[in-house]
């Protein structure tokens, strides 16, 4: 058991290491003997004991090695308290030479059995995060948290991971990069690898139910903008061909026009950086979408009622999509109130009751004091910016006043707005000289930039070819036209 | 009104026509002089089936154009009208000998300028076939064969030799698609005509053609450039260059009434009040040259009461009727936007004052207009206050700025995305490599299949 300790206590040695170089190669020879001795009998015996001296910040590795082996031995309690604590303060550095061990115990959790749902959901997000402070990058552990996120409704101790922007993807493709994998400059895509068991493969289908799953959280938050900007990511996924199209991506669309209406009134436009195949999909299977999108924008509201009821609810259930149907049903009417901002500064409740509709009815609201608690929760909520008032002598009917929007920002509140974005922008940097390296190392990406280069040389030439032709073109045709003059 | 009368206007108002009750300001006989060929009878026919107070004087005087003709269509309608309208009135009994001798020497006319061509065209002569087409086409316009008069114009242009067949032509072949209403093909034939011609043709062409340029625009609601049309014509001309299309009178009203729609102050001025070509034409119908003027001088309430006091006049134009409702809304809308520029706040007792209209009060007619953003106000209408917004460069920019700064932001994040998903290969391809992915094929048979 002391040998075993010894080894397991080896690494880092107290004294830290001159250089990453030297880190790496520890680190690597240390990863490999603890792998070594997982398989021993005698470890495992030991496991239970060694464990509560073996610290999870100090010696990452080797808790973790234990921690595996002890799974089945350990008392539940103790287990989860032991996996807690691991998670929440594991070195960063060290765990990136452990990636399988991590990926499994990634696993145990995500899988439900263990932990209650928001427990489970939490430690991961605080895991992911830990390991990958940009969340910049796709691991198989985002696609099984957001399920088991979505799935449990327990979306809100995942928000700080989801609201990431991921923009790598772990890849077949290898990657050359020189520098050790303990180096904490690098971007995460060259330690968050399948390669180095970070991460099983993922497949173009796990990557579109990241997003759409996503989205739907969103979604069940009532967060309109970023379920817009999530499914929208599913939409213009780029496709190889002019005709793939995934059927993801056609669920993820239409439930993209439904969001777009909650959230700006208006049908939104298809991204034009979408796919040709998927914007033909979208166009024909988004048909009974579009034309609920062209009935929402109408003024009044029978259209939207009909077309709702054409379709019926067993439409809606089996699309997945009725309780949006209703929400969107329901905002019809609120955002006709919006719109009201547009035309009036004042306007009695009175009147907001007769010119506005509501969806479920196709008719206007009873009674004012109905139209008054709608305007009531619409301001309660953000929605809409204004007040309910009455006049200054406490009699008369009550009025909605509009509070308008925008005013003029301050030269400073501008510039700290326009800042704001400029950081944004800075902090992207990373990720930009990133990708750089990724694609001056792609020989596809060389290949391509040869290419363009040959071809403007060869343009040079062509350019006079093109004009001659012209010429010869125009020619043809003045003598056209004077033989018709002769006419 | 009489029963026989009523009767008649509710099978008009039935077949989507419109029954203008108010007697016009114009006389019928006077009226109908300032016109010539087939045009007469279409326009005749028109205030017949509109206007209450003229339809059996214009009904009259229809039949008795149509009998002077030889298109026998024409002369049934009108009759079978003036029994509905007014059986009693002795017009309105079929002249069915008149019918049966016109109906065989339509036919025996037409077959012998069938035979006529087709002895010149086998003895290759051009200008006889010219001149063997143009007779054919002649008689067929006049029996009221558009479909094959049109054809058979247009059969002449082969054989043209002189600027003046040309011109015909072309003049032939306006007329016809006018009558058909087919307003891009008289757009495209009268392009054809312009070219070569002396001084003296051209003098004598140009008003023809911007005045058929401008009724084939106002056709396709082309409202601006069908009033630079009119307003270009050159007056210089005499009326009987273009009185198969319109009158001298007409072409001061149309240029006028859509300038006034389409243009703003400061044009209206330039272009129409100090144009010396169209004061000629603005002579003729002096009210609405004092409409124009009443609108560029700001008394917008003046110029709508004018126009409106015509309205029945112009209800009751062949080419106008249509377009009246659009431009006369137009030519309000107008109005009420110029009238609020100078101030920054109206109340609504005021603009009432100004343009309302009995029952109708201007508030919905605000709404509408600041809706589809022809006004840039808000209504107040609890303290009856109409503000006007100026647009504010300096929040338009600060938007602005923070928008592209915001695109370029998500633009970017975007561009990495891509070049992740590409970079590792994901990007969603043929069904074969992916291995179960859904493709678009299956994916439409399990939606339709969800559909059905």
């Amino acid at each position: 058991m002391d040998q075993i300790a010894a080894v397991l206590l080896d690494f880092p040695p107290p004294g830290g290491l001159a250089d990453d170089v030297q880190y790496h190669a520890a680190a690597h020879t240390h990863s490999q003997k603890v792998e070594r001795l997982m398989v021993l009998p005698e470890f495992r015996e030991h496991a239970l004991q060694l464990l509560d001296h073996i610290h999870p910040a100090d010696h990452t590795i080797s808790h973790l090695g234990l921690l595996m082996a002890a799974r089945n031995v350990l008392p539940q309690a103790d287990l989860l308290t032991k996996i807690t604590i691991f998670l929440s303060t594991f070195d960063r550095r060290q765990i990136r030479y452990t990636g399988k061990a991590f990926s499994v115990v990634l696993g145990w959790l995500s899988s439900g059995a263990l932990f209650p749902a928001s427990v489970a959901v939490n430690l991961i997000t605080t895991a992911l995060l830990r390991l990958d402070p940009t969340g910049s990058i796709l691991t198989s552990h985002h696609v099984a948290l957001v399920q088991l996120a979505y799935t449990t409704d327990t979306i809100e101790p995942a928000l700080p991971l989801l609201e990431k922007n991921i923009v790598f993807y772990p890849g077949a493709k290898k990657i050359y990069e020189t520098r050790p994998r303990c180096d904490m400059e690098l971007p995460p895509a060259a330690y968050v690898t399948s390669e180095y068991g970070m991460t099983s493969p993922l497949s173009s289908n796990d990557v579109l139910q990241y997003d759409l799953l996503r989205g739907l959280c969103f979604i069940q938050r009532r967060s309109w903008r970023q379920a817009c900007e999530a499914l929208e990511r599913v939409i213009t996924y780029p496709t190889k061909d002019a005709f793939s199209c995934s059927k993801i991506m056609v669920e993820a669309h239409n439930k993209w026009i439904l969001v777009g209406l909650l959230h700006n009134g208006k049908t939104p436009t298809v991204p034009a950086t979408t796919a040709a195949g998927p914007q033909k999909a979208y166009a024909t299977l988004g048909k009974p979408y579009h034309s609920i999108g062209r009935a929402f924008e109408q003024n009044t509201a029978e259209v939207l009622k009909a077309e709702f009821e054409r379709l019926g609810p067993q439409f809606w259930g089996e699309e997945n999509n009725h309780s949006l149907m209703l929400l969107v049903l329901q905002h019809y009417q609120r955002w006709q109130v919006m719109n009201l901002r547009h035309v009036y500064t004042k306007i009695s409740l009175e009147q907001v009751r007769a010119c506005t509709q509501s969806a479920e009815t196709a008719a206007p609201l009873a009674t004012v004091a109905e139209m008054e608690a709608l305007v009531r929760q619409m301001i309660d909520e953000g929605m809409l910016r204004g007040v309910v008032e009455r006049r200054a002598d406490g009699g008369g009917p009550a009025h909605l006043t509009f509070v308008s929007p925008d005013a003029e920002l301050s030269e400073a509140a501008f510039a700290h707005k326009m800042l704001g974005t400029a950081r944004r922008l800075r902090a992207l940097q990373p990720l930009i000289k990133a990708t750089n390296e990724r694609l001056a190392t792609s020989r596809d990406y060389v290949r391509f930039l040869a290419n363009q280069q040959k071809k403007e040389k060869e343009m040079a030439g062509r350019d006079y070819d093109v004009s001659f032709v012209n010429q010869v073109e125009d020619e043809d045709e003045d003598l056209m036209t004077g033989v018709m003059m002769g006419f | 009104m009489s029963h026989h009368l009523l009767a008649f206007f509710t099978i008009m108002d039935n077949q989507g026509g419109i029954a203008v009750t108010d007697p016009p300001k114009f006389d019928l006989d006077l009226y109908i002089q300032n016109y010539k060929g087939r045009t007469r009878f279409d326009r005749l026919f028109l205030i017949a089936r509109s206007s209450v107070p003229l339809c059996i004087d214009a009904l009259k005087v229809a039949i008795a154009e149509a009998k002077r003709g030889a298109d026998t269509q024409r002369y049934r309608e009108a009759v079978e009208c003036l029994r509905i309208a007014a059986p009693s009135e002795p017009e309105a009994v079929f002249d069915q000998a008149w019918l049966s001798n016109q109906e065989a020497a339509n036919r025996i006319e037409t077959k012998r300028l069938l035979t006529e061509l087709k002895g010149y065209k086998n003895n290759l002569i051009k200008e006889s076939i010219r001149m063997g087409n143009e007779d054919l086409g002649k008689h067929l316009e006049s029996i009221g064969d558009l479909n094959a008069a049109a054809e058979a114009f247009s059969k002449m242009r082969p054989d043209v030799s002189t600027s003046k067949q040309f011109i015909d032509v072309g003049r032939h072949l306006v007329r016809v698609s006018v009558q058909r209403c087919e307003w891009a093909m008289v757009s495209a034939h009268l392009s054809k005509m312009g070219g070569s011609q002396s001084q003296e043709e051209e003098f004598i062409l140009q008003p023809y053609i911007k005045i058929a340029h401008g009724i084939a625009l106002l056709g396709q609601e082309k409202y601006h450039e069908a009033a630079l049309s009119f307003l270009a014509a050159d007056s210089a001309a005499s009326s009987s260059n273009y009185n198969e299309l319109a009158s001298a009178n007409d072409v001061a009203i149309y240029g006028g009434l859509l300038a006034l729609a389409s243009m703003d102050r400061s044009h209206l001025q330039q272009q129409v009040l100090e144009n010396p070509k169209f004061r000629t034409f603005l002579e003729l119908e002096p009210h609405i040259r004092r409409a124009i003027a009443q609108f560029v001088s700001g008394r917008y309430s003046a110029c709508i009461a004018i126009l409106e006091s015509y309205r029945p006049d112009y209800l009751l134009d062949i080419y106008l009727q249509k377009h009246i409702q659009t431009i006369y809304a137009q030519i309000r809308r107008k109005c009420i936007v110029q009238y609020m520029i100078p101030f920054s706040c109206v109340s609504l007792d005021t603009m009432n004052k100004a343009f309302g209209r009995p029952g109708q009060p201007i508030e919905d007619e605000l709404a509408d207009m600041i809706q589809s953003g022809i006004l840039q106000a808000r209504i107040n209408t609890i303290d009856k206050l109409v503000t006007t917004i100026g647009t504010n460069p300096r929040v338009q920019m600060q938007e602005a700025a923070l928008k592209s700064a915001e695109d370029y932001e998500r633009q970017a994040l975007d561009r990495l995305r891509r070049m992740g998903i590409s970079a590792a290969d994901l990007e969603l391809k043929g069904q074969k490599k992916m291995g179960g992915h859904p493709l678009h094929g299956q994916s439409e048979l399990a939606m339709e299949e969800t559909l059905g």
